[in-house]
């Protein structure tokens, strides 16, 4: 059976964020031959997990959504080079981080030449409400972005180092130590939290 | 060694809580619309990356194209400036050392019988 014979339509609206090896490879060959319906079914597998990468990088919501949609249309663009053997997910995710990276330090260029927006945006952030996740999300968007992206990755997606060294580009080691200073950091505040400060 | 180990339990259960906190603070919407919606993106922004590409495609098979004839171009024009480099050099040389052996002879003695011939003739009719 082949990736196209597929019955795509039963799958469309199931919540995929798990590799299947065998069915990802067929729909990585077949993106390869240039069926577009092979790379939306993987667009449909992997777009939560992508988004899940960008926003331990990125500061907000809109952010994220944008370095997804780069980071899918980077990756259509280089599918010719990906070999299929290899793990797509983990391929889409690096590629996905450096989409984060990018539009974070585009942000941090806007942000330094513009006033802040006060447009209103349709998703309601969950970390409103509650004193201490208002400040441990301060915390975490003045933690350094490398810090930032691998707490999250680690602690909330439940990446490993070495997982996180390949997605950043960084040493397993680096990893571990970034993971060590966000985590010291977050923990004076719940600390400062608790004593009232 | 585990994490409750190398930190204890009440660094864990610190820990813990920071990581609940981290996972609404960056939790992923989980409203299906919302990834239908995002998904139809995507896949919309890939029909125009699309697009982009086979203009890409295009422009760079006319830019080869257009490569390929300047060098074509350039091929011509730097034979016949050699050519005509080459023959200004014959003629600069030819203007110092004179014209090729040759033909000042025969100029010469085209120049030297036609008086001769003239003098012979009018002393034929003069006499």
């Amino acid at each position: 059976m082949t990736a196209v014979a597929l019955p795509w339509a039963p799958i469309r609206h199931r919540t995929v964020v798990t590799e299947r090896p065998a069915d990802e490879r067929d729909l990585v060959l077949a993106a390869q031959r240039g069926e577009s319906e092979a790379f939306s079914e993987l667009v449909r597998r992997h777009q939560r997990r992508a988004y899940a990468v960008a926003r331990a990088i990125v500061l907000n919501h809109e952010d994220a959504e944008d370095a997804v949609q780069e980071g899918f249309l980077h990756a259509y663009k280089a599918i010719a080079r990906f070999l299929p053997d290899q793990a797509f997910g983990a391929w889409l995710h690096r590629i996905v981080a450096n989409a984060a990276l990018d539009v974070t330090r585009r942000r941090k260029v806007r942000d330094a030449d513009e006033l802040p927006e006060t447009v209103a945006s349709p998703f309601r952030d969950p970390a409103e409400g509650g004193e201490l996740r208002r400040r441990l999300k301060d915390a975490l968007d003045t933690l350094p972005e490398r810090q930032r992206a691998v707490i999250v990755l680690h602690d909330v997606e439940g990446y490993k180092h070495a997982e996180i060294g390949k997605m950043l580009d960084i040493p397993e080691g680096t990893a571990r130590s970034d993971l060590h200073y966000a985590r010291s950091h977050l923990r004076q505040v719940l600390g400062a939290v608790r004593s009232g400060l | 060694m585990t994490d409750h180990e190398m930190k204890g339990p009440a660094l864990v259960r610190d820990d813990d809580e920071i990581t609940s906190h981290l996972r609404a603070i960056v939790a992923p919407p989980v409203d299906a619309i919302y990834w239908n919606g995002l998904e139809q993106r995507i896949v919309a922004r890939l029909g125009r990356g699309r697009e982009e590409g086979s203009w890409w495609a295009l422009s760079s098979r006319a830019y080869q194209f257009g490569l390929m004839a300047a060098g074509l171009t350039l091929i011509v024009a730097a034979s016949v400036f050699l050519r005509e480099r080459a023959l200004e050099r014959r003629m600069a040389y030819e203007s110092v050392i004179g014209t090729p052996a040759t033909t000042p002879q025969q100029v010469f003695a085209r120049e030297g019988l036609v008086p001769d011939r003239q003098a012979t003739l009018r002393a034929v009719t003069d006499h």
